[in-house]
């Protein structure tokens, strides 16, 4: 395939950063550092000591891939890097909303999608929807899709 | 904006002057990015001078510190990740904007994440951060 072009990804970061309250979500306990094992990696968490507990979670933060570039000069592969493009300013434009939101309204009661970023949307008509949704405060106080009007 | 996050110039020179066994110091330290709107990670960031306006803190539990784990894992070939995780507890009400992952001497930022959002810290917040890094050949 002449017209095609090796693609390297050479190094790919991945980082998440999960704002959480420092005291225990249940007795309302410091947490204190603990360190454990999940399968080889060595990894550090913050527990209640009194009842194992977390801290409420006030927002997390999602790591959104830039698209691959495209692997050939057709009007496929061009079209696919398109959509891919538009996906990814979607995804993004969705997960800062949805973080800035979370943080602001950090005291108050809201759906549990805005602070943890899950499930993210897959798709870009799924991504179309939730960006609508998080705009539209009578869809986020009753959890529906404004398009489809269900959750 | 979106969250984004890249090795730096120099922690890719840094990176070489380790395989060349020349004076260079691994993943080490991390501190947290001081910005009141979101930044945008780049190559060309350096320790002393991050992305945009930002600035390293240096107070309320967000400054410069020892990564508390650090270690390798598999994504496509044996050995082929290095991971690190790091909790942040913040002594005062702070903006975190990103992080900074830097060398043990303390001058020179491998990797550099702007967050999707500014993160407003407030005493005794927790900011757990969980990192990956690939170096993919295919």
């Amino acid at each position: 395939m002449p017209e095609a072009t090796i693609v390297r990804q050479v190094m790919k970061t991945i980082v998440t950063g999960e704002h959480r309250e420092g005291v225990c979500e249940n007795c309302k306990t410091l947490l204190i550092k603990e360190f454990y094992m999940d399968g080889e990696r060595k990894r550090v968490r913050l527990v209640c000591p009194k009842c194992g507990g977390m801290g409420r979670l006030i927002a997390k933060t999602y790591s959104v891939q830039p698209p691959t570039p495209p692997r050939c000069l057709r009007v496929k592969c061009l079209f696919q890097f398109f959509k891919d493009t538009l996906f990814c300013a979607l995804l993004s434009g969705y997960h800062s909303k949805r973080v800035a939101y979370a943080e602001q309204n950090r005291h108050k009661e809201i759906l549990e999608r805005y602070r943890t970023g899950e499930p993210s949307p897959e798709t870009m008509w799924q991504a179309i929807h939730a960006n609508i949704k998080l705009k539209c405060p009578i869809c986020r106080k009753y959890n529906k899709d404004p398009l489809l009007f269900r959750r | 904006m979106a969250q984004t996050q890249t090795w730096t110039d120099t922690g890719i020179a840094e990176l070489i002057l380790l395989l060349r066994e020349e004076a260079a110091t691994g993943m080490e330290s991390i501190v947290a990015l001081e910005m009141a709107t979101p930044c945008t990670a780049v190559v060309g960031s350096t320790f002393a001078d991050p992305a945009d306006t930002a600035i390293h803190h240096t107070d309320s539990g967000l400054l410069l510190a020892a990564i508390d784990t650090v270690g390798g894992a598999t994504v496509n070939t044996a050995g082929d990740t290095i991971t690190f995780d790091h909790i942040f507890t913040a002594t005062g009400t702070k903006n975190v904007a990103g992080i900074h992952v830097c060398n043990n001497s303390d001058d020179v930022s491998f990797i550099e994440c702007c967050f999707n959002a500014v993160l407003a810290m407030e005493n005794t917040d927790t900011l757990t951060i969980d990192g990956q890094s690939t170096i993919n050949q295919a």
